[in-house]
């Protein structure tokens, strides 16, 4: 049942999401949904290591400006073309995950979710104070668009960036789905739920941890690239323990360890922010509500309520008959 | 000369270390005795700087006065935040616990800029513009109260763990829960105290140091990460380690913004860490599980 009802049903999703931008010409809406996706596309590469490792990193926020910045400057100051600095702030960030991955992922637990939270506030301050640069808390403004080379594949306006992003998000959504049934996946899995165990079978349990860090904060130097190369100006603040908190509530609202719950939860966030603007500081005291709720009361996050009436559907079908 | 100024180097880092002492004293009390990561801490910070200031410039209290009233009201809020926060989540997995903290750090301080208002405000006290000199230090009698309150409270700390009977329930439960409960230890009681020292100390740190500098309702973050820092430091769930790393913390701080840089002041003060935890990841003095 619920596979014959599933499978059209995601169908229908997809379809959705590539006609989305058709949908409506109002610009303000279309930058929302280009939002979306890039959130989307952060908060699956943190759901890599809260989901898939099961650690909690507080400095996610940080790779993300590692990526932007290192593309703006690439672009800014060098003069180099923002292809080029797309690949570039994915190496840096991987880079920086590499050394950062290699010094902290030797601790689990609250630990761990502390030391990268220390790690991702060296960062900010950096940025926040190296003037010479990064232009310090100015930011730096007057990115050049994205673009792949010639002028016919410079991307301009919103509906450009959401198919941009999307099609990154969708190769890292089938990557996740890929790597869920590999080999790899399986050994992330079972050292997880178990890591003696784990390393018991002969699964190297910190090489894998320090692979998926990495492919994590490369993830999100990439979706950094795109932020800056997309909003024109980037500012320390997008290394805030604000975003990391937003990344967390984006993860955990929707449903951490699976692909579908980081997406639904990036759109959450960026709906409920917009739907909520009136409401000014408040709004995020109803996020902070929302995640505290969600904690305690839906540890699996919104997707799991689909499987949970999904479930008990069958159950009363089951019944019926 | 230049040992003049070396000199003042010190006592400046000296007492902004051991504000970072007095927040780091109660997360690590907090995560040693109860295995809680509270992110909400740094709230109880802010928290004890606004009542002064509401204190002072509501009801015309005299400092000290309000410095002493706001650190028992902060207290009693982190009786109620253990009450209905953090003891129902007791049986709760370790992550649940650090996320739901997260939560309610994000409450208190977005709450507090709804109550508040965004706008930065100076906590008045007397001895903000008055100096002490000792020999060829300059410091202001502010901050000289804040080294001795700090040294006084922090000291009545240790005797309280090392040699009443709530210390050693408090050690108790540290080490096994379960095990202490068994011989009549009343957990729950020894939840509510931690949480009263813990707040108690975050709120005077608070108080001490909001005439030294703006408080907005932001600053929970910085006192948090401060906390961290040090406590990550230090080695989480020891009381020395906060002692030794949050002294160290201030001074490698002050020194480096005084003879390196002022910009990159807390960048290296971070630096420094990281070349500590090279080389014992767990911390200084840990408790902490290795991989």
């Amino acid at each position: 049942m619920s596979a014959r009802l599933g499978r059209p049903l995601q169908l229908l999703g997809l379809l959705l999401v590539l006609v989305l931008p058709l949908l409506t010409g109002n610009a303000y809406l279309q930058h929302l949904l280009v939002l979306w996706l890039l959130y989307a596309l952060l908060a699956l590469s943190l759901n890599v290591i809260v989901g898939y490792l099961g650690e909690l990193s507080f400095g996610h926020a940080a790779f993300f400006g590692i990526g932007a910045y290192t593309s703006a400057i690439l672009a800014v100051d060098w003069g180099l073309p923002p292809g080029f600095g797309l690949i570039a702030s994915g190496l840096v960030a991987a880079a920086f995950g590499v050394a950062i991955g290699y010094v902290s992922l030797r601790i689990v637990g609250p630990q761990f979710a502390i030391l990268t939270l220390g790690f991702g506030a060296i960062l900010h301050t950096v940025t926040n104070y190296w003037v010479d640069v990064t232009r310090g808390p100015m930011g730096i403004s007057s990115i050049p668009p994205m673009s792949l080379g010639p002028d016919w594949l410079t991307v301009e306006d919103a509906r450009g960036y959401y198919y941009l992003v999307l099609a990154f998000l969708a190769a890292f959504a089938y990557a996740c789905h890929a790597l869920k049934r590999s080999r790899t996946g399986r050994a992330f899995e079972a050292l997880r739920e178990n890591a003696p165990l784990a390393a018991s079978l002969g699964v190297d349990v910190f090489r894998n941890k320090l692979l998926g860090f990495v492919v994590a904060t490369a993830v999100a130097g990439v979706a950094g690239s795109l932020y800056g190369h997309y909003i024109r100006v980037i500012t320390p603040d997008m290394m805030g323990l604000q975003y990391v908190a937003a990344l967390i509530i984006m993860v955990i609202v929707g449903g951490r360890g699976t692909i579908a719950g980081p997406i639904v939860g990036a759109a959450v966030y960026v709906g409920l922010l917009e739907l909520l603007r009136e409401a000014g500081s408040l709004r995020l005291v109803i996020f902070a509500a929302l995640l505290t709720l969600s904690v305690v009361f839906l540890p699996g996050g919104l997707v799991s309520l689909v499987r949970r009436t999904r479930v008990s559907a069958e159950a009363q079908q089951g019944e019926g008959r | 000369m230049e040992f003049a100024i070396f000199l003042q180097q010190l006592a400046n880092g000296l007492v902004n270390g051991m504000t970072y002492v007095l927040i780091a004293t109660g997360l690590t009390l907090v995560f040693g005795v109860l295995r809680i990561i509270n992110f909400a801490h740094g709230e109880f910070y802010m928290l004890g700087a606004y009542l002064t200031y509401y204190a002072v410039s509501l009801t015309g209290m005299d400092y000290l006065m309000a410095a002493a009233v706001a650190t028992l009201l902060v207290a009693a809020i982190g009786v109620l935040a253990n009450q209905f926060f953090f003891w129902p989540l007791r049986r709760e997995h370790e992550f649940t616990i650090l996320l739901s903290s997260l939560g309610l750090a994000l409450l208190m301080s977005n709450g507090g800029e709804v109550l508040f208002g965004a706008d930065p405000k100076y906590v008045s006290s007397p001895f903000a513009d008055e100096i002490a000199e000792f020999g060829p230090v300059i410091i202001t009698q502010q901050r000289v109260l804040i080294l001795l309150a700090a040294a006084v409270v922090l000291a009545g700390v240790y005797l309280l763990i090392r040699y009443s009977t709530l210390g050693k329930m408090m050690r108790a439960t540290a080490q096994n829960p379960e095990g202490a409960a068994l011989s009549g230890v009343n957990i729950r009681w020894v939840h509510i105290y931690t949480f009263v020292i813990a707040c108690g100390l975050a709120a005077l740190a608070g108080a001490l140091v909001g005439p030294t500098a703006m408080i907005f309702p932001t600053v929970g973050n910085w006192a948090v990460l401060k906390g961290f820092i040090v406590v990550v430091m230090g080695g989480l769930g020891s009381v020395t380690g906060a002692l030794i790393g949050g002294l160290l913390l201030g001074v490698v701080e002050s020194l480096a913004g005084g003879y390196i840089s002022l910009g990159f002041m807390e960048a290296i003060g971070y630096a420094i860490i990281i070349a500590v935890l090279l080389w014992r990841p767990q911390g200084l003095f840990s408790t902490a599980r290795a991989r």
